[in-house]
């Protein structure tokens, strides 16, 4: 992908990341493939690239493990596509995942940027 | 995984493969729909539109394939993909496959074969209870281990013992089973009750032997075995209860075994009690040929089990001493007793075959090299297009596995046709060999060898794949053009290798042909060409005294003698080749006697008066026996060379000497020595001669003779005739043996000649598949280098330069195999030479003439590369450039 318009070098998931991401882009309402990593790049403040070649084996995971459901639906702008939605069972992961996530993120900042 | 992922792949799996791919393939086309879409709504053109989304979306298809792997066993799927394009790519280039194929399947199929007698022979587990536990035991003394042990020791050893679980004491017997049609040779073994137990064997009929059944004076009791019963008996359902005749002696048949016992090297036809007998149940020196079978107790050592029996045979001697006092214990495992010959002999194979393989994959390799340099350019458009490099080498690795498959299925056919043939050819005398299949722990095996050698063979282009320049090998045009050249030294590596491993093989199998051939050739010390042997054992029910077994061969002789075509006769005991017949310490009256501990031993036999003469056996000094030696009157003995030598500067200052039979510390007659005689190969062509006492035949009579007949023509066409005047003796003696001569002498050799004979083969085919590497690797070599050698016959090179230029690559390649094969035939020569015969494995020549042969093959293997250097033509070749 090209990086023209961007001279940052932006930056890639670490691990198991882009999984909890793509449950808080769902959050509010469902999206498709496109649509989520549109919110992901849009909401980093264009920090984070989002390859679909990681991006489509993350869904398929969570399809797997049952905590997003996916059904094909008309877009607003008269388009098909796959909407992936939040399962019940998704949106515990997803609680407990952002305190996880939030704790990890505090502690890492607590070391790199320590308070004088 | 947890397990929710897991059984979703498995409903996944069973119901919608196709279904997710559809599924994947649709969702990507609607996203870059979308994306395409934008583009428009931001003045782009259609086809622009299009391109940009498809630029942003990125390589759709590395995103379905990674998308679906979400739903895969690892790597199953990819692995089923690569098979196919794998088995694609064997189909596309049949020939280069076959080569790789047959290839493999040589080296793989030797080793099969070689792993499937070792196994059986070597490694298999005894079939018995605890096998694992069961050792053999005999008496020692001095030099001499392995001695029978007589009843009365063997009472002590079981009673006193607390290493063993049980004992049973086992030999075996001839004997001649009449009344059942014609006279017939039958093999006892005489077992104590507990034989059975500790074998696991049971009766399919009747019973086996009770304690009762070793006392003496209890019921003479047989139990069949159950071949003789069902082939011999006819498998008559009423056996148990009738008697059989055995030297003229009722047996009454208790019991038939099972077919499953194997026990003694040569089957046997029955069993009969051990018990004491009337010297051995009162003398403890009086020794029979028993052997102990023996279970050791769980955890107990061999050495402390040998250490608990010596204590007793220690008491033994201060509680009942007598001429054994120094006598103590032998032992050794019995899956370990009769495979020490072997074992070296089929290591050594192994490792041949081994080192075989390795030729073959070292071939495989380099032609998968060379392939995977044509295939450069495929591999990087693979890779061009989203292919992982990890993905690349496994590709490359299960098409080398699906070719190695292919190639262990054949080597497995060929493997099973191969050991027909070793069934068929081995000698005899090697255990359980006939037991040899293709059984489980074989096929597990041949897996094995099978997927390491596809690594192996494979390791090397995977390698350089994973190095591969992606760029680089889209840029240059042709395949291998240019002077990158991939692997190349690997390829030189792997010619290296390949000679040396050769130059092994030949120099090991120069080494043991010579020893052969020498073995062959070897002096025996008599003339073994037309000689008819006719081996007779006379039952002891019928010829009770010496007298009567004297007057038996006697007569016969004169019989024979008497019969046209017959040149002389003599009678032995133990024929040349015919091995140990009986040892004894002994010492020489008026020497110093010598410590306990080394007292030498010689081998004894029994001959008569024309024995000698019949064989050519020329004498050295002194007189051989005569018809006037009688028992009673002063005992004679005649010794052998070596014997003589090893006391006397000349043998002929032996004559007249007395030599004194069990040493200087044990009881035993003292004989005088009238005569020497040359020595014979008693223990094979291959053997050191060893010290040989020939005691009178009217002096020490014996039952058991070896009648040798040296006829005027073909030994055979007697046979006919001796039969008839044998049974015109005695109608109800069975004849033992009656061949010519010389098919005993070859038996000895049989196993050199088998081991010589399949390291000759390995060897050979080392050679040819050393040939068609270095002819492989060279060609190569040469085709890449087209151009150059254009360039340099522009440059003004002659082509003879060309040749030269060419052979001192390949000669520089053999040169280095050739020095690392010297140094490991070094280190292989000095593991051989306990096998060699009149051949020392340091000797310079074997080594010099086998780096000649392998040198001859390369240079041959190099003729047609060559031939193809001179005849690059510049002008095209330039041209092209």
């Amino acid at each position: 992908m090209s990086t023209v318009d961007d001279p940052r070098e932006r930056l890639e998931f670490l691990q198991g990341t882009l999984e909890v991401l793509i449950l808080q882009s769902l959050q509010a309402a469902s999206n498709h493939a496109y649509g989520i990593s549109q919110f992901l790049e849009q909401r980093s403040g264009n920090e984070f690239l989002v390859d679909n070649g990681s991006l489509y084996p993350a869904l398929q995971r969570l399809l797997q493990r049952k905590w997003i459901a996916a059904e094909w639906k008309t877009s607003p702008n008269a388009r098909r596509a796959r909407y992936y939605k939040l399962t019940p069972l998704g949106r515990k992961q997803l609680i407990a995942a952002t305190s996880k996530w939030m704790r990890f993120v505090e502690a890492m900042g607590r070391i790199l940027a320590p308070e004088a | 995984m947890t397990m929710r992922e897991w059984w979703s792949k498995v409903t996944r799996f069973a119901q919608r493969r196709r279904g997710l791919d559809t599924e994947l393939r649709e969702e990507m086309q609607a996203h870059l729909d979308l994306l395409t879409a934008e583009n428009r709504e931001r003045g782009m053109t259609a086809e622009q539109a299009q391109q940009s989304a498809r630029r942003r979306f990125g390589n759709t298809t590395l995103t379905r394939e990674l998308a679906r792997e979400a739903w895969q066993f690892p790597a199953f799927d990819s692995v089923l993909q690569d098979l196919r394009s794998g088995l694609r790519a064997i189909r596309k280039s049949p020939g280069f496959s076959l080569v790789v194929i047959l290839t493999l399947a040589l080296g793989m199929g030797a080793n099969t074969a070689i792993f499937s007698v070792v196994y059986s022979v070597l490694l298999q587990p005894l079939p018995y209870p605890a096998g694992e536990r069961l050792v053999w035991l005999g008496e020692s003394a001095g030099q001499a281990s392995g001695i029978s042990v007589t009843w009365i020791n063997y009472q002590h050893w079981r009673q006193e013992n607390h290493s063993f679980e049980e004992m049973a004491g086992y030999r075996t017997a001839d004997m001649a089973m009449t009344g059942r049609g014609e006279a017939l040779l039958t093999h006892a073994g005489v077992v104590t009750h507990e034989f059975f137990r500790l074998t696991g064997s049971r009766p399919v009929t009747g019973r086996l032997f009770a304690a009762s059944d070793d006392h003496p004076g209890s019921a003479p009791v047989v139990v069949l075995a159950y071949q003789f019963w069902a082939r011999t008996l006819a498998a008559d359902p009423h056996i148990v209860g009738q008697t059989l005749a055995l030297n003229g002696k009722p047996y009454e048949v208790v019991g038939v075994l099972g077919p499953e016992l194997k026990f003694f090297p040569r089957p046997v036809d029955y069993y009969l009690p051990l018990g004491p007998s009337e010297g051995t149940a009162v003398k403890r020196s009086q020794h029979g040929s028993t052997r102990i079978l023996a279970l050791l107790k769980p955890g107990v050592t061999l050495v402390n089990a040998q250490a608990d029996l010596n204590a007793i045979m220690q008491r033994l001697a201060v509680s009942d001493p007598g001429p054994e006092n120094d006598h103590r214990s032998a032992a050794g495992y019995l899956s370990e007793f009769r495979t020490e010959d072997i074992r070296q002999t089929l290591w050594t194979l192994t490792a041949a075959v081994g080192l075989l393989l390795l030729i073959a994959c070292a071939n495989v390799s380099s032609l998968l090299l060379v392939r995977s340099t044509a295939r450069s350019r495929e591999m990087a458009i693979r890779g061009a297009i989203g292919a992982g490099r990890m993905r690349l080498a496994r590709q490359l690795l299960t098409e080398n596995l699906a070719l190695a498959a292919l190639g262990g299925c054949l080597g497995l056919l060929l493997a099973s046709f191969c050991l027909r043939g070793l069934v068929a050819w081995g000698p005899p005398e090697i255990p359980r060999l006939s037991e040899v299949a293709l059984n489980v722990p074989v096929l597990a095996f041949a897996l094995v060898v099978t997927m390491t050698a596809g690594v192996l063979a494979g390791l090397a282009p995977v390698f350089t794949a994973g190095r591969l320049d992606l760029s680089m090998a889209l840029k240059e045009g042709a395949p291998g053009s240019g002077a990158r050249h991939s692997g190349s030294s690997l390829r030189a590596g792997l010619v290296i290798g390949e000679v040396a491993i050769t130059l092994v093989l030949a120099f090991a199998s120069g080494l043991l042909l010579r020893s052969l051939i020498a073995a062959q050739t070897a002096d025996p010390g008599f003339a073994p060409d037309h000689v008819l042997a006719l081996e007779l054992q006379l039952p002891h029910a019928s010829y009770k005294s010496d007298q009567a077994v004297q007057q038996f061969y006697s007569g016969l002789m004169q019989d024979l003698r008497a019969q046209p075509g017959v040149r002389r006769v003599g009678a032995v005991l133990c024929p040349p080749s015919g091995g140990d017949c009986g040892d004894w310490w002994y010492s020489i009256v008026g020497k110093p006697a010598p410590a306990r501990s080394d007292v030498p031993m010689t081998l004894t036999n029994t001959a008569d008066s024309t024995y000698f003469d019949t064989m050519k056996i020329p004498l050295v000094a002194g007189r051989g026996f005569t018809e006037a030696e009688r028992t009673g009157g002063l005992p004679l003995a005649v010794v052998n060379e070596e014997l003589a030598r090893a006391w006397w500067t000349a043998p002929g200052m032996a004559v007249g000497n007395e030599i004194k039979l069990g040493g200087p510390y044990m009881d035993g007659p003292t004989l005088q020595i009238v005569g020497v005689v040359r020595n014979v190969s008693q223990m094979g062509l291959d053997a050191a001669p060893l010290a040989e006492v020939y005691f009178p035949f009217l002096q020490r009579a014996s039952e058991g003779m070896v009648v040798m007949i040296r006829s005027t023509g073909d030994p055979a066409s007697l046979i006919p005739a001796v039969r008839r005047l044998v049974s015109a003796r005695d109608r109800d003696l069975p004849i033992q043996s009656l061949r010519p001569f010389e098919t005993w002498m070859a038996a000895p050799l049989a196993r050199r000649r088998f081991s010589t004979a399949l390291l000759s083969a390995f060897a050979l085919l080392a050679m040819l598949l050393a040939a068609v590497g270095i002819y492989g690797v060279l060609n190569y070599w040469v085709g890449v280098r087209h151009k150059e050698i254009a360039v340099r016959l522009a440059l003004g090179a002659s082509r003879s330069g060309i040749v030269r230029w060419v052979a001192a690559h390949a000669m520089r390649l053999a040169a280095a195999g050739i020095l690392l094969g010297g140094a490991g035939a070094w280190a292989a020569s000095r593991y051989l030479s306990s096998m060699l015969y009149a051949v020392s494995p340091a000797d310079p020549t074997m080594l010099l003439a086998s780096a000649g042969v392998v040198l001859l093959v390369a240079a041959l293997a190099m003729l047609v590369p060559l031939w193809r250097a001179t005849r690059v033509d510049p002008v095209s070749n330039l041209k092209d450039a």
